[in-house]
């Protein structure tokens, strides 16, 4: 490690290093929602860091990416992680979350999320995903007198095992078949040439089960429904949006380099990416728990991204990354109005709780309409303009079938976001006194409605951006 | 020679983790778990990594598996009585041949001379290790240490509340 490694590694060094620091505060000064405050400003300054200063080096000790576009998920990811907390300032004090732990976590998940997101070898993406996924698996027990949150926390632990089983066995294949853990080089062991084609395939296999564990795609998604109910809803909105979408960015950086091996990939690829969609929207239909609806469609969106990454190109690729920035702040921001109408006693994640709750705080019941109608893909949202590039992307890649399929799942999918609207706006209001919403809160949602409405209506700049920023 | 002991040394190591992920004892199932990380150091040492395979007897079989066996005994996961049926050579003979095997491929290996076939290609003295670690792979040696700092937070914090609840629900059955 040299001088200009540390100066490259700085808005991630700021996460891990504020995130020690704010631990060991908390350990003498316990005050909850101050240190999730602080915990958001140095996340903030991450970002200032990670947009404003340009690295010297392009690459870390030969492990992690320090190029614009590791940079540009760094900063969402420090920014997510600001949000997080943003958020988790009313939730956490009324249920005695004990603030340094807490704030310290999650700052350090988007550390190893960014690291992750630019990982240039094998190495660097084991230990990015081992970074967040830990603390995830802590994150989601985090609310110790919530019997829901412990076997939540258990089931993606135990799975998750499972999961870096196979992710170092097939790291370990991959290696064998090259000799090197170095991207793109490691990659070429999936040339015919080079006699170590099957080693290299069954790594490939095992590597993108683990990575489809990762982001719930379909014969690895049972965790994801329970885990999303079971967690608390900041750490499960920090679950859906960030995890997957840095495990999403590797994948991007890991295909980006494959020249020879891809066209065995494709076909493996093609069928995820149906079946998640196709799974993913008919158990969407008949959830009657916000967050388990929220689990499925993630598992549709996932399907989607699949099929921005099976596109390959530029266009697939710059669709890939605009998408998993819109899908951050839909996603993240309807796991916030979820936030804020939680009570000490409980969180509304059933329908029946969100009856009338539209007309009892306009404002929330209007972002919460904002970011289920993005999900859904209603123009003029973030989520319209994502899917119409992706879809885009498929069929000039000439993936017809997959591009037809992706629209007809979206066309299904307004079904269920407007059923919750429906219940929202539609329906008398039962009198439960609900809180206000915290200011931080507001803010939050506040930042994620205008970005989501923002993207869709001038997506143009951070198209621009991720052309330039793309590998 | 050599390759015949590696693969001997691999269906050892298979068969004591199929026997450690089937039995209903814990305690058998660690030390089917020893078994196999003795056959693992002994496959690193044949593939020239010597300080791999001291660290994978002295750290995981010693120190690993014996924290395993304390937690075994605190939380009284291992049945008091013997509950196993059949002859008793059921119980410890397939422990017995299978440490048998490694003694006898632990012997062989230190019985191949310097010149001859099965000797590995170069072996990775302590020192290349360290460089490599520390020099090449030191960023990854500090996130590894974060995670373990934030592992132990996480099992303190949520152990902690778990044990609280345990008592509160003892005290007010």
């Amino acid at each position: 490690m040299t001088w200009n490694d540390l100066v490259a590694l700085f808005p991630i060094l700021i996460l891990a290093l504020g995130s020690a620091a704010l631990l060991m505060l908390g350990a003498w000064w316990p005050r909850g929602r101050e240190l999730m405050g602080l915990g958001s400003l140095v996340a903030g300054l991450s970002v200032l860091a990670a947009i404003a200063l340009t690295p010297p080096v392009t690459e870390i000790s030969g492990l992690f990416g320090a190029g614009p576009y590791a940079r540009f998920f760094t900063a969402l990811w420090a920014l997510v992680a600001a949000l997080t907390l943003l958020l988790s300032r009313r939730y956490g004090a009324e249920r005695r979350f004990s603030g340094g732990e807490y704030t310290a976590l999650v700052l350090f998940a988007a550390a190893g999320m960014a690291l992750l997101s630019g990982a240039t070898s094998l190495v660097g993406l084991f230990l990015g995903l081992e970074a967040f996924t830990l603390v995830l698996y802590i994150l989601i027990a985090f609310h110790r007198e919530d019997d829901a949150g412990a076997e939540a926390g258990l089931k993606y632990l135990v799975m998750g095992a499972v999961a870096t089983g196979f992710l170092a066995f097939g790291i370990a294949l991959i290696f064998t078949s090259t000799g090197t853990f170095h991207l793109p080089e490691a990659l070429s062991g999936l040339d015919p040439a080079s006699g170590m084609r099957p080693v290299a395939l069954l790594g490939w296999a095992m590597l993108l089960l683990a990575l489809g564990f990762k982001v719930s795609l379909v014969p690895f998604h049972l965790w994801t429904p329970d885990v999303y109910q079971g967690a608390p809803a900041p750490v499960a909105g920090l679950l859906a949006t960030g995890s997957k979408g840095a495990v999403f960015a590797a994948l991007l950086g890991l295909t980006a380099g494959l020249e020879v091996g891809w066209d065995d990939l494709v076909p493996l690829l093609w069928l995820l990416c149906v079946l998640s969609m196709l799974v993913g929207t008919f158990c969407a239909l008949r959830q009657d728990n916000l967050k388990r609806m929220l689990a499925y469609s993630s598992i549709v969106h996932m399907g989607y991204a699949l099929m921005a990454l099976l596109a390959a190109g530029p266009t697939g690729r710059t669709a890939l990354v605009f998408y998993l920035a819109a899908y951050t702040a839909m996603t993240l921001g309807a796991f916030g109005v979820l936030t804020s109408f939680s009570r000490a006693s409980g969180e509304a994640q059933w329908l029946g709780d969100l009856r009338g709750l539209g007309y009892r705080h306009p404002l929330r019941g209007a972002a919460l309409t904002i970011f289920l109608f993005s999900l859904a893909g209603v123009p003029p949202s973030a989520g319209f303009i994502g899917k119409f590039a992706i879809f885009i992307a498929a069929l000039d890649a000439g993936f017809i079938a997959l591009a037809v399929l992706g629209v007809l799942a979206s066309l299904v999918s307004v079904y269920y976001y407007l059923r919750v609207v429906v219940v929202l706006f539609m329906s008398a209001a039962d009198d439960v006194p609900l809180h206000g919403g915290s200011r931080g809160e507001g803010a939050a949602i506040a930042l994620c409605a205008l970005a989501t409405l923002g993207l869709g209506i001038l997506p143009a700049p951070l198209l621009d951006l991720i052309a330039q920023l793309i590998p | 020679m050599a390759s015949a002991i590696f693969y001997i040394l691999g269906f050892t190591a298979l068969a004591a983790t199929a026997l450690c992920i089937t039995r209903r004892n814990p305690v058998h199932a660690v030390v089917y778990l020893v078994n196999a990380l003795f056959a693992l150091a002994l496959m690193f040492y044949q593939l020239g990594a010597p300080l791999v395979a001291a660290w994978e007897v002295i750290i995981y079989a010693g120190a690993v598996m014996v924290l395993f066996l304390f937690i075994i005994m605190m939380l009284e996961l291992a049945p008091a009585s013997a509950e196993m049926q059949g002859p008793g050579w059921r119980r410890w003979g397939p422990v017995l041949l299978l440490s048998l095997v490694i003694l006898g491929c632990t012997l062989a290996l230190l019985g191949i001379q310097a010149d001859q076939d099965g000797v590995p290609a170069f072996w990775v003295s302590p020192r290349a290790f360290g460089a490599a670690l520390f020099d090449q792979y030191a960023l990854a040696v500090q996130v590894v240490s974060f995670q373990l700092l934030y592992a132990a937070v996480g099992a303190f914090y949520v152990g902690k509340g778990s044990l609280r609840r345990r008592t509160q629900g003892e005290e007010t059955p």
